[in-house]
């Protein structure tokens, strides 16, 4: 399967060569697909290999190996981004197992939206567990580009909350 | 003017009706209601009856820092007593406070909460005098998601404070409703300024319905007062305060000497929620299960019907 750094290194490739489109096939047949729009931004996909049989051997990877290309490729790169997503945007993430919830009461207004500006202090979410209730700060500056949690779902320790550039 | 009308009211222990007070004083009905609800703002309970008129049945029942002072017997927890006649809520005051700086244990008491107010409607008032609405700053060194334990130790607290002043015997609803003969007599709500790794302040907000001789129709089903529960007995809102701060000193020294496991212990023995069929309602789902218990930090264990169990962080419960 391909590895993060050979992806990123082909994302960087792709994004500077004149080709639209690389689609290449790795030791596992997985498909790795790299794209870039007319605007030039680039966006990666991969997926299972489509002719391959329900593995047949009992030495071969088992159906879900092959899927995890999937979770390692970075998130749709942006054209300002031709480096990795995570490691140029900014992770708030949660203290604390519990319920995540966007607004202070559930008719009220979310703290914050994509493309909010916050600032060190900006309250983005409270997480609850047993009526403690965590009012979280983003404890940095920047836009809020990706909420990764909706309303009202668990949390666990640690988990990435919003993604901040 | 309204010294003169306080004077009248308390010259007799019988009724005296609006329109004499309106001619003893020189002043309009109108003015003697608006007089009569300015004391009631102030703590003073009036009984009106129609043809009747006004009787005085009690002066305030202040819960001021000098009164709770008083009575207090703790080394630290209480000891800093910020009181004010009305605030929004006291978690504002009390995160205020935390923010400059505010020492742990100070604790913050209003007579008279504003905020919430038209929620309850136009009929029901909830006179100053009548609940004790409190909010204690903790700083406490432990990790931040160590804290929620802190809610189900402030339940333990209350429990036991309220026993030793008035004999009622309460109950905790998971996690930390009191029930009285299974309504809510006391709520706590607890927030948290925190840093990832470490936390600045927890503030615990302990609202008591303690005076209350009755409650708006929409909350009778679900709420009572100690006064109720005890058939009448109008308590002092200082002592419980003073009893239930030195019951939350007692575990919350015990907490950060040996951790959460006694006071578990402590908590299950005084809830009504485990060993019930029980319905959890989340704002995305309703779960119902049999309770079996509580996790070492608090979580309550449901066990469904299909046999499997799920933890349950945040819930409305209905037994």
């Amino acid at each position: 399967m391909f590895k993060v750094n050979e992806i990123k290194e082909l994302i960087r490739a792709v994004d500077k060569s004149g080709i639209g489109e690389l689609e290449i096939r790795g030791e596992n047949k997985e498909k790795l697909t790299i794209k870039k729009e007319v605007s030039a931004a680039a966006t990666v996909s991969t997926g299972e290999p489509k002719e391959t049989a329900p593995a047949p051997q009992p030495s071969a990877p088992l159906p879900a190996a092959s899927a995890e290309p999937k979770e390692e490729a970075p998130a749709p790169v942006s054209k300002e981004n031709d480096t990795a997503a995570d490691e140029t945007l900014h992770k708030i993430t949660s203290p604390m197992v519990g319920t995540f919830y966007r607004s202070p009461s559930p008719e009220a207004d979310p703290y914050v939206k994509e493309g909010d500006k916050v600032s060190e202090e900006t309250i983005v979410c409270i997480v609850e567990a047993m009526k403690l209730m965590n009012e979280l700060e983003a404890e940095t500056s920047g836009e809020i580009v990706e909420i990764l949690v909706e309303n009202g779902e668990l949390v666990e320790y640690g988990q990435p909350l919003f993604l901040v550039k | 003017m309204r010294s003169k009308l306080l004077q009248l009211l308390t010259s007799t222990d019988s009724f005296i009706s609006g329109q004499e007070i309106s001619n003893i004083l020189g002043i309009s009905r109108t003015a003697v209601w608006k007089h009569i609800e300015e004391l009631r703002k102030n703590g003073y309970e009036l009984e009106a009856l129609p043809r009747k008129g006004y009787r005085l049945l009690r002066t305030p029942n202040l819960a001021s820092a000098d009164e709770i002072k008083a009575q207090l017997t703790t080394k630290r927890i209480g000891q800093n007593i910020v009181y004010k006649k009305a605030v929004a809520s006291t978690q504002e005051t009390a995160h205020e406070q935390a923010r400059n700086g505010a020492p742990e244990g100070t604790i913050v008491v209003a007579d008279e909460q504003l905020a919430g107010k038209g929620r309850l409607g136009r009929n029901w008032y909830s006179p100053p005098g009548s609940g004790l609405w409190s909010s204690l700053i903790l700083r406490p060194d432990i990790p931040p998601h160590k804290a929620p334990q802190l809610t189900l130790l402030t339940a333990v607290a209350v429990v036991e404070g309220i026993r030793e002043v008035t004999g009622l015997g309460s109950q905790i609803k998971w996690p930390n409703d009191i029930l009285l003969h299974g309504k809510k007599t006391a709520g706590i709500l607890t927030e948290m300024q925190s840093d990832p790794d470490r936390i600045q302040a927890v503030i615990i907000g302990v609202g008591m319905n303690v005076n209350q001789e009755a409650f708006p129709e929409e909350l009778a089903e679900t709420a009572t007062s100690l006064r109720i529960e005890a058939g009448g007995t109008v308590y002092s809102r200082a002592e419980l305060i003073a009893a239930m701060l030195k019951r939350f000193e007692h575990w919350y020294d015990h907490y950060l000497m040996n951790g959460f496991p006694e006071i578990r212990e402590r908590w299950e023995a005084l809830t009504v929620t485990i060993g019930k069929e029980i319905t959890a309602t989340t704002l995305t789902k309703t779960i119902k299960g049999y309770a079996e218990g509580i996790t070492e930090d608090g979580v309550l264990i449901l066990k469904k019907s299909d046999g499997t169990l799920e933890h349950i962080y945040s819930a409305d419960i209905t037994l």
